[in-house]
């Protein structure tokens, strides 16, 4: 491969966020259709390197590697494996999405769509990196457009959007700040003990740390990547923010950027410190019950929707972190396919919600019923972001779960089985909010609600499209996971439990 | 080691004790008053005129100008003395500097007197 | 001895004569081209102290030091003039008469820290502070029909009297025990005696004046509040910038004392100023003072990295001094631009900024998260080196401290944010900054931006900047 495929779709949203800002801010269609032309050929790209990447070979492929700045170590170093490679299609299938999701935004539709770029480059950012200060500076450019998006476009209902955008820009920030805490004594041990400056996670996992030296920094990162999966009782930001943030931002932030916290938890923390994570692990399991249960009983007691997405996603992260802590090939793979999953069920989900709040003005469970009588298409894409969260068969979300219980429940037995009955609290309130909202007798005040049309479709066929797809042939990701979480694993000298499947 | 900072506790004791025993001394030996003090004692002189008016009158601002035009000259001369003594060894390179010297000064002064700090409004 | 090798300082003190010159011999009208000239020596001297970086010489038997280390700061302290002229010269226009002197003290002051930079002995450096300073006094003071300026005017000499009462008592009693002011002597005649941990002591209470590092703070904000702001801007940058270069010279060469760990005090001012600069600026309500305090803040972080005293620390002190000049001033030539249009600097006066002038708002909203260390901006890079300098040094805490404080002002950062885009505002004219204001904003932007997502030629400079210690 002699051009740069990785670097191409990586800026490919931040050209697209250059040409718009050059352009007239009345030119509105003209933002939007560039907006989408620069995310859809993300996504394409990002197709060709999943399909292109050599399965046979395995490891990272695609590397370009550009020396940046020689006294800190950084390499400007790209590369992806078979765990960067779903989370990357995933950014893609999701920033393309949310274009279209917010193709009814009428005001500064110049900053939006702006900013919507190069919050989408950030993300993806952090997917294709190599070096850890790279990952770090694509980590933290996601906070800042994110907030600024969220007090611009945002609502406000139960909070204010002001309080809601800056209560995750804080949790988040102060998450960071202790794993650059982290970050930097990894560097400045690593360098103690290479004696040369590298940045470079390869040269990192090979380096020799003390056992306590890794207890600490993982410490440090399993509260900042936490912070950032929700993980509870961190979580507080999440349900809040997404509830004032606009449609794009809930689809991004719910479907990717949560998703940078447990892909730093095993890309850098167990491949680097696995020493650290056995020890913390255990800590982490208990608190992802939490996730787990406590989410899920405050579901039950929600009224507006996004809420309800929101403590759900906290929930399904509970299973993320339990496939992390478990910290064998099984439950990694369980994890890392349930991000995706997670992924996009929740932006779809968002995208639907934010489709029928922009119409009817309101996210109250109790306004509503019977719309699938005038809204059939939503009603769809409600359906399938439903049954995807509580892990109907046939949706990808079933793989992920059944497969982080299958890899659980060889290294915690009790824990595992408590967090099995999170699926029935899922099912109760999920159903229950389906059926409230879409089912029962028309009601007329609703008849003047439009239905899906034209650009509001591509959510719900790209994403309903990817959902359905992944469940019925796991193998065209599982595989490819199996592949990278293998590798990592036999990097860091954890156990090996089975096979797949 | 540490008794050599004694120097300085004692340095600073002194420095303490010295004003206070001044002003204490002062309280000491004055002549006690033997009733309470009225107006004439608490004149600023006991001798010499009365102040006219409020005391915290402002000077005329031209008083500090004069003033410091006058050191910048004055001190131009500490500097000049020397240079004049060994103006022989010192050469053509000292020469040159001190033109150069007195006339960054004389900028200083045109300022000065364009400005009108020389005259007497 | 080479008299080629003061080019930068000789170029600049004549410029500050032919700007008071100029100012008596021009007719009135005339006058207009006294920011075109300022701005043009400002230039050759640019370019004579970047042609001269790398030279490492000392002068006058050392009194005088024309190393890189000089040069770095050198660079950095016309970098800040050039863009406090670029971007005031609008406000300047509008003091009238006075204008012509306003540049010549600026460049005066210039002046100044160019020779605390390059000083290589205490009288020296002295000197050039006390020539920055008595400029710095006189401009915070010339507003002369605005009380909070002329107050401003008069705590500074009066506290900045103090401080260099207290600075000169140190120097004094350091030269008492070793019997030289020259900077790479003294350490040779290093005894640990009373004297001199009270010199050291009274030397780092008056540095930490002029840095105004709490508990010497209390009078910076009133003064930054009180100057104009393009001097309020120049003081903030460059004489800061100068105490940290004099500041690091004397102690990492000549006042390294075993029996007594310095650093462990400048350690706890490091801490105590980054809590207390951030906390408090949580609270204002005016953009001069809410960056007063933030500058209060940013001194605490560029001390983190002399408190590491490594490579990395003061690479890191280097490399942030001049990320801070372009982030700041940038930062400044926005509330600037604010200040003359509608006369007011509260954080109301920025309301719907983002609506009247869409370019003001985006760089001022980029300056103020370069200063909050947010990647990929400058300010994080700095940041970088600095708290590996602090981790590298066993001063895990330090880092504790100061990346949480950092995320910490992001709050106050945000709200400034807040107010641009999304506040409304009765007055929603657009802003249109002049020529001149706008490039030195777009240099400030484009530096800002560049030094953080490639930082390697700054740092490389930097390297080569500190190989003297």
């Amino acid at each position: 491969m002699n051009w740069p495929i990785l670097s191409l779709t990586l800026f490919m949203p931040l050209i697209g966020a250059i040409i718009i800002m050059t352009l007239h801010r009345e030119r509105e269609q003209a933002i939007k259709y560039v907006a989408a032309g620069a995310t859809l050929v993300s996504l394409i790209l990002s197709l060709v390197v999943a399909i292109g990447y050599d399965r046979s070979l395995g490891g990272i492929q695609f590397v370009e590697s550009i020396p940046w700045t020689a006294d800190l170590g950084v390499t400007y170093a790209l590369g992806v494996d078979g765990i960067s490679i779903p989370l990357l299609l995933l950014t893609t299938l999701i920033g393309f999405s949310a274009v279209y999701a917010s193709w009814n935004i009428s005001e500064r539709v110049k900053e939006f769509f702006s900013l919507l770029l190069i919050l989408i480059t950030g993300v993806m950012g952090t997917f294709l990196t190599t070096d850890l200060f790279i990952f770090f500076l694509f980590y933290e450019v996601v906070v800042i457009p994110i907030y600024l998006m969220v007090i611009m476009w945002g609502s406000s209902k139960r909070v204010t959007k002001e309080y809601a955008g800056m209560k995750l820009t804080i949790y988040l920030l102060i998450g960071s700040a202790f794993l650059l805490v982290g970050l930097i004594a990894l560097f400045v041990q690593s360098m103690a003990v290479n004696g040369a400056p590298s940045m470079d996670l390869m040269t990192l996992a090979q380096t020799e740390f003390s056992q306590s030296f890794q207890v600490f920094v993982f410490a440090l990162m399993a509260f900042g990547f936490g912070t950032l999966l929700s993980m509870f009782p961190f979580h507080a930001w999440s349900p809040d923010g997404y509830a004032g943030a606009p449609t794009a931002v809930s689809m991004i932030h719910a479907g990717v950027l949560k998703k940078i916290g447990g892909y730093g938890l095993i890309r850098i923390g167990i491949m680097i410190l696995p020493a650290g994570a056995q020890v913390i692990a255990p800590i982490i399991a208990v608190l992802a019950l939490g996730n787990v249960i406590y989410a899920a009983f405050i579901c039950l007691s929600q009224k507006d929707l996004k809420y309800i997405v929101g403590y759900s996603s906290v929930s399904h992260m509970g299973y993320v972190l339990i496939g992390i802590a478990a910290l064998n090939l099984v439950s990694i793979n369980g994890a890392v396919i349930m991000m995706f999953a997670h992924g996009v069920m929740a932006a779809l989900f968002f995208a639907m919600i934010g489709n029928l709040y922009e119409k009817s003005h309101t996210r109250n469970v109790d306004d509503f019923g019977g719309l699938a009588h005038q809204m059939p298409r939503l009603a769809t894409g409600f359906m399938i972001a439903g049954l995807a969260s509580l892990g109907l068969p046939g949706m990808v979300n079933f793989i992920g779960e059944f497969t982080i219980f299958v890899g659980a429940f060889s290294s915690f037995k009790v824990l595992t089985i408590i967090a099995v009955s999170g699926i029935i609290f899922t099912a109760l309130y999920i159903l229950r909010t389906l059926g409230n909202v879409l089912f029962g007798p028309r009601k007329e005040k609703w008849d003047h609600l439009q239905d899906l049309k034209g650009p509001e479709m591509v959510p719900l066929l790209v994403l309903g499209a990817a959902i359905i797809i992944g469940g019925i042939m796991p193998f065209t990701l599982m595989d490819l996971i199996n592949n990278g979480v293998g590798s990592l694993i036999s990097q860091a000298g954890l156990m090996q439990i089975g096979g797949i499947l | 080691m540490l008794s050599d900072y004694s120097t300085i506790g004692i340095f600073l004791m002194l420095t303490l004790a010295f004003p206070l025993a001044a002003m204490g001394m002062a309280w000491a030996v004055r002549p006690k008053p033997k009733c309470k003090p009225d107006d004439e004692k608490l004149l600023p002189y006991e001798c010499g005129v009365d102040t006219i008016g409020r005391t915290w009158s402002r000077f005329k601002v031209n008083y500090f100008l004069y003033a410091l035009v006058f050191l910048a000259f004055d001190v131009e001369t500490i500097f000049l003395f020397p240079w004049a003594v060994k103006f022989s060894q010192l050469g053509l390179f000292a020469f040159v500097e001190m033109l150069l010297f007195i006339g960054i000064l004389l900028i200083g002064l045109w300022y000065a007197w364009k400005e009108g700090a020389l005259e007497w409004h | 001895m080479q008299i080629s090798m003061l080019a930068p300082e000789i170029e600049i003190a004549l410029l500050g004569l032919l700007l008071l010159v100029l100012g008596l011999l021009l007719p009135h009208k005339g006058r207009g081209i006294m920011g075109t000239v300022t701005f043009l020596g400002l230039v050759i001297a640019l370019l004579l102290s970047a042609a001269g970086f790398g030279q490492e010489e000392a002068l006058f038997n050392g009194v005088y030091q024309a190393d890189s280390y000089g040069s770095f700061f050198k660079l950095l302290f016309i970098l800040a003039g050039l863009l406090v002229v670029l971007s005031g010269s609008a406000y300047i226009q509008r003091l009238g008469r006075r204008a012509n002197e306003f540049y010549s003290f600026l460049v005066f002051a210039l002046l100044g820290m160019v020779v605390m930079a390059a000083a290589g002995e205490l009288i020296t450096l002295y000197i050039g502070l006390e020539l920055m300073t008595i400029s710095f006094y006189i401009l915070t003071a010339y507003l002369l029909n605005n009380e909070l300026s002329v107050e401003a005017g008069l705590k500074y000499l009066i506290l900045g009297a103090i401080s260099s009462a207290v600075l000169l008592f140190g120097i004094s009693l350091v030269y008492a025990v070793s019997g030289t002011t020259v900077i790479s002597e003294i350490a040779g005649h290093m005894q640990f005696q009373p004297a001199m941990v009270a010199g050291i002591i009274l030397m780092i209470a008056g540095f930490a004046f002029k840095l105004s590092l709490v508990p010497f703070h209390m009078w910076a904000p009133d003064i930054y509040q009180g100057a104009p702001i393009p001097v309020t801007a120049f003081l903030a940058v460059g004489s800061k910038a100068a105490a940290f270069a004099a500041f690091v010279r004397v102690f990492m060469l000549a006042l390294p004392l075993p029996q007594f760990e310095w650093g462990l005090v400048l350690a706890v001012l490091a801490a105590c100023t980054i809590i207390l600069g951030n906390l408090v600026a949580l609270v204002q309500t005016d953009i001069k003072r809410l960056l007063a305090y933030s500058s209060i803040a940013q001194a605490g972080y560029i001390l983190v990295g002399m408190v590491a005293g490594n490579e990395y620390g003061l690479k890191g002190v280097l490399f942030y001094a001049m990320l801070y000049v372009f982030s700041n001033l940038g930062a400044f030539a926005v509330a600037t631009a604010v200040e003359v249009e509608t006369g007011s600097t509260s954080i109301e006066a920025f309301k719907a900024l983002g609506k009247r002038s869409p370019m003001l708002a985006a760089i001022m909203t980029v300056c103020l998260l370069s200063l909050a260390g947010i990647p990929p901006l400058a300010g994080f890079v700095g940041k970088f080196y600095l708290f590996s300098g602090a981790i590298g040094a066993g001063y895990l805490w330090l880092a504790f401290v100061g990346l949480l404080m950092s995320m910490v002002s992001v709050y106050y950062y945000l709200m400034v944010a807040k107010a641009m885009y999304i506040g409304t505002n009765d007055d929603m004219t657009p802003i249109k900054p002049d020529t001149s204001t706008r490039v030195a904003l777009w240099i400030c932007l484009a530096a800002t931006v560049l030094i953080g997502v490639y930082p390697a030629p700054l740092s490389a400079l930097a390297q080569t900047a500190i190989q003297l210690f």
